[in-house]
């Protein structure tokens, strides 16, 4: 990735504060995007991305680029948001009505169709590796190469569980009575 | 994922529509300097320092404690040898005095000096190696 090449030049060159200048645009919404389709919350996915910046700007320095960047980034944003699941202690689900009241007010759904509204909450209902991969993939048209390096997974298994996922999602907007097409 | 399937197709453009927009809040990046910003937030080089400085102390007191341990354990198993060494002092020198024609006496020195030997320098591999 070109925008990662010059990062890393910045970083070799010891100009740590420049390169993440850089860094936090390239990588906001794989970052954001990545900690939603954990945490399924914008609010926690907001805070567990700050913390992440945080982090790589207290770990630039010391990035000696043994692994890609954006694998040492999608490490460390993983482990962030599966640590902010562990300290919220229970999940929260859509399908839970506390939180349907609370995520129909927000803005992205509180604008979108009913249809939409609804494909929102199968998807929410998907397991998660699937409803993850659904999330990454269709967030920013991201390749499946893309998608299996930020969930830490073979590409085969993600193409899976995307196939698996849509095949799921077809079927119960049938069911729902939101026929595709 | 680009299916022919024009049901799959229409169920691609859905999602890409609820999920295209997801983004972090309006004033993210701003947001994120700020923090990094602050002087709670150390700079890279300060942060370093501050964890060579912790790790260094830290190791310090690991060492002292190790230290400690392994004089009370060399104590230890000396007083433990001079009591055996007292107690049975009359049967060891019935024992040596009676063994002392029959073994050699460059064969006793030899086993002793490799006795002591072999005890040294477990103590010093112990003691390099940290364990």
């Amino acid at each position: 990735m070109p925008a990662d090449d010059a990062i890393i030049a910045l970083i070799q060159e010891s100009r740590a504060g420049e390169a993440f200048e850089r860094l936090v645009p390239a990588y906001r919404r794989r970052v954001f995007g990545l900690a939603y389709s954990l945490l399924r919350d914008r609010g926690a996915a907001e805070d567990v991305a700050q913390e992440v910046f945080v982090k790589l700007w207290q770990a630039l320095p010391r990035y000696d680029g043994r692994a890609q960047l954006s694998t040492w980034i999608y490490a460390i944003t993983r482990n962030a948001a599966i640590s902010a699941i562990r300290k919220r202690r229970r999940s929260l689900s859509l399908s839970d009505p506390v939180v349907q009241d609370e995520v129909e007010s927000r803005g992205a759904l509180a604008a979108a169709e009913p249809a939409d509204t609804s494909l929102w909450r199968q998807v929410d209902a998907l397991p998660d590796r699937q409803r993850q991969a659904v999330t990454l993939y269709y967030q920013e048209e991201r390749k499946v190469e893309e998608v299996a390096a930020m969930m830490g997974l073979p590409v085969n298994t993600v193409k899976t569980h995307l196939h698996r996922a849509r095949a799921s999602l077809a079927a119960a907007l049938r069911i729902a009575g939101l026929e595709v097409a | 994922m680009n299916s022919e399937d024009p049901r799959q197709v229409e169920l691609d453009t859905r999602l890409r529509k609820v999920f295209g927009g997801l983004d972090a809040g309006a004033g993210f990046e701003e947001r994120v300097m700020q923090r990094v910003a602050v002087p709670g937030t150390t700079a890279p080089r300060e942060n370093l320092r501050a964890q060579f400085e912790r790790r260094r102390e830290l190791l310090r007191r690991r060492l002292r404690r190790e230290a400690w341990m392994n004089s009370i354990t060399i104590l230890g198993l000396g007083a433990c040898a001079g009591a055996l060494l007292w107690r049975y002092a009359s049967a060891i020198q019935q024992f040596a005095t009676d063994a002392a024609p029959a073994v050699d006496a460059n064969l006793l020195i030899g086993g002793t000096v490799a006795a002591l030997g072999a005890a040294l320098w477990f103590l010093i591999w112990r003691a390099q190696s940290g364990r």
